[in-house]
């Protein structure tokens, strides 16, 4: 039977993540601005507060552990299968590596054409099909959002460097 | 007859009028997309205030807030599926007629009410507001900083979820907050060499963050299509003025308690319209007929969301304490404009104040309207495939964000703020406590220090101010009650998993 439940390990993180802030909050530099508390103080009391409430939540969720135990049966029926867990938050990666990849892309590519290529990727990426209609959609939202954008509202978007190679900038 | 002038002014002279019907418009279309709420369709409009004039930014905001409270009932009545969180009470009966083949009369009846509710929250906004904000005269630095921690704390409290969690996500939004310069010395902090972060990290970046990007991030986990409704076109029946007085009963149960509701931190429409839900179906003659395509059962919750839409706001600009999702983004949008809520609003800029109340007013007149005209469009798009919107939210998001500083630095901090939005989902934090703690964290902080700097380091400082005294009492208060109704919902699962185990 195991009592480290998720809330355990969310307090143990958070325990960590008010370590770290407090280490970098000591980091600070001194201002003879500087009032009675610093530039650090309020930093400092926070990484105090966290810590604290990270004490208070693993405290909490092992007496709830304590006092409702769960058999190893009860638990096997209970959870599904790590494969079934973990598929939505794969998928969830996987959307921000696609913005990740425009964001990288969009520089080289022009913006016309990497939001061509975002709309085509999250579109297929969502479930549609691989057809004439959503190549379409996406060639067609690009241009849209490019009249919108960069000629409507005139907003600088990153033209790219190949098409600026290629002599089309 | 000032504040009269001064709100006609505002629409006369600036293009507040079209930003009132263009927010309702975008309103409508965005509440009823399934998913996506109207603190999203806010936060994607954001962006696009940066350049506008401060009174036509708020003016769009506040309207899309009114505008998604309709719009999420249109996909309740249609297919079922609340378009906010708001209209899950509307979808109960909603539903109900529509499957009756009186669709267009429950539509009628909830745009109707909305436009009630509205006018009802707008008159309690211009009502309260001044005299609530005239309190805040006699604040000084502790009391502006124990106003913070009881914002902090009772959002903390009552957002979903448990207490521990609220108070920690409030504590990382503070955290966020003290990225950048300080505000007192101007020392640099946590900036790791980057100019970008020299001046904070924008708190609509971590807004559009955590509200749109992590919502696409759950939709991404969730492939497939949301429901369809068969009927692509449908004309809004509006009520009859007989059939409108008979409904005058529940219509005033939901917005009482929507005024009411909307005042306090944390309650939001959700609560209302549940509650006026129930109410009305205490008061109502024929309670039988809730549940089976009872019009009392849309106009009630539909009058109390609409009411909230505009009761929600008197916190923000009184205090400069937003109460829900979608008015933390309106508080953003205030901030973004160098406008800081509160007694000093009104005497600096009556044109914003006023304005706003103006255009509010013009936004629920519109929405009867736009609310008629743009039906077969709100239809069509709850139509739309899931893939193609939500790749479309997704390219505007990125277009939107890098509108406001020409940054790529701050997409990546966008997405960045999603996947912590997404995790935060994922481990049961709210997320309201967060954005609260960055957008309040200069205003605790430069309180706090300012009252340190006034008594040389003493901490009692905050105990002896007696409206200071009082606020942070009212906050242990909140803490504590919180704290015990945390412990009895424990002490319940316990006593139900005993009693499954020994049945």
């Amino acid at each position: 039977m195991s009592f480290i439940n998720r809330d355990t390990w969310i307090g143990l993180v958070m325990m960590l993540v008010a370590a770290v802030y407090w280490l970098e909050a000591d980091k600070i530099k001194i201002s003879p601005l500087d009032g009675p508390v610093g530039a650090s103080g309020l930093p400092k009391s926070l990484a105090y507060a966290l810590g604290a409430l990270s004490l208070i939540l693993i405290g909490r969720s092992l007496v709830s552990a304590l006092m409702t135990p769960k058999s190893a049966s009860e638990k096997a029926a209970d959870e599904p299968s790590l494969a079934d867990t973990m598929r939505p938050h794969l998928r969830a990666v996987g959307m921000l590596g696609i913005g990740a990849a425009y964001l990288l892309l969009v520089s080289w590519l022009g913006y016309i054409v990497a939001i061509a290529a975002l709309l085509l990727a999250v579109s297929l990426y969502i479930g549609a099909a691989w057809t004439f209609r959503t190549l379409l959609i996406a060639v067609g939202g690009g241009i849209l959002y490019y009249l919108l954008f960069v000629q409507f509202l005139g907003i600088p978007l990153p033209p790219g460097k190949i098409p600026a190679l290629l002599g089309l900038g | 007859m000032e504040g009269l002038a001064h709100a006609w002014t505002a629409l006369t002279t600036t293009p507040a009028i079209f930003a009132a019907f263009g927010g309702v418009a975008w309103g409508i279309l965005g509440g009823a997309l399934p998913g996506i709420s109207p603190s999203i369709t806010m936060a994607l409009l954001l962006p696009f205030t940066y350049t506008m004039e401060p009174i036509t930014a708020i003016v769009l905001l506040a309207s899309t807030y009114v505008g998604a409270e309709y719009g999420g009932s249109i996909p309740a009545i249609l297919i079922r599926t609340p378009g906010t969180n708001a209209a899950a009470a509307t979808a109960i009966d909603g539903y109900e007629m529509h499957k009756q083949g009186k669709g267009g009369e429950a539509l009628g009846l909830s745009l109707i009410s909305g436009v009630f509710g509205g006018l009802i929250g707008i008159l309690c906004l211009i009502l309260l507001t001044k005299p609530l904000a005239g309190v805040a005269l006699y604040f000084t630095p502790p009391a502006y900083f124990s106003l913070g921690i009881l914002g902090l704390s009772v959002i903390a409290s009552l957002s979903s979820g448990s207490l521990i969690k609220g108070l920690m996500a409030g504590v990382i939004g503070l955290m966020i907050a003290t990225v950048g310069t300080d505000p007192v010395a101007g020392v640099t902090r946590f900036t790791y060499g980057a100019p970008e972060l020299l001046g904070g990290i924008p708190f609509i970046l971590v807004m559009v963050g955590v509200f749109a990007v992590s919502e696409l991030l759950v939709q991404a986990g969730e492939p497939g299509q949301h429901e369809r409704t068969a009927s692509r076109q449908m004309r809004i029946v509006l009520p009859s003025w007989a059939q409108f007085r008979r409904l005058t009963k529940p219509q005033l149960i939901g917005s009482g308690i929507g005024a009411f509701e909307g005042c306090m931190p944390g309650a939001g429409g959700t609560i209302a319209s549940f509650m006026a839900y129930n109410e009305a179906r205490r008061w109502s003659k024929t309670p039988e007929k809730f549940g089976k395509g009872s019009d009392e059962a849309i106009v009630a919750p539909e009058a109390a969301n609409n009411t909230v839409a505009g009761t929600a706001i008197i916190p923000v600009l009184s205090f400069g304490i937003p109460g829900s999702n979608s008015t933390a983004i309106l508080l953003g949008g205030l901030l973004i404009h160098g406008l800081q809520p509160g007694p000093l609003l009104f005497d600096q800029r009556p044109d914003v104040i006023y304005g706003l109340f103006g255009g509010l007013l013009v936004a629920n007149v519109a929405q009867l309207l736009i609310g008629i005209l743009l039906l077969t469009p709100a239809i069509w798009l709850v139509n739309r495939p899931k893939p193609y919107l939500m790749a479309a939210i997704y390219a505007l998001i990125f277009s939107g964000i890098y509108s406001i500083d020409h940054s790529l630095f701050d997409l990546y901090l966008v997405l960045i703020a999603g996947a912590v939005g997404y995790v935060m989902r994922l481990l049961g934090f709210p997320f309201l406590p967060l954005v609260l703690g960055l957008v309040l964290g200069y205003l605790i902080e430069a309180n706090y220090r300012r009252s340190l700097l006034l008594t040389g380091g003493e901490h009692r400082v905050f105990i002896e101010d007696p409206i200071s005294l009082g606020l942070l009492i009212t906050a242990l208060v909140f803490i504590i009650g919180s704290g015990i109704r945390d412990y009895r919902d424990m002490r319940k699962k316990q006593a139900a998993a005993d009693d499954e185990s020994e049945a």
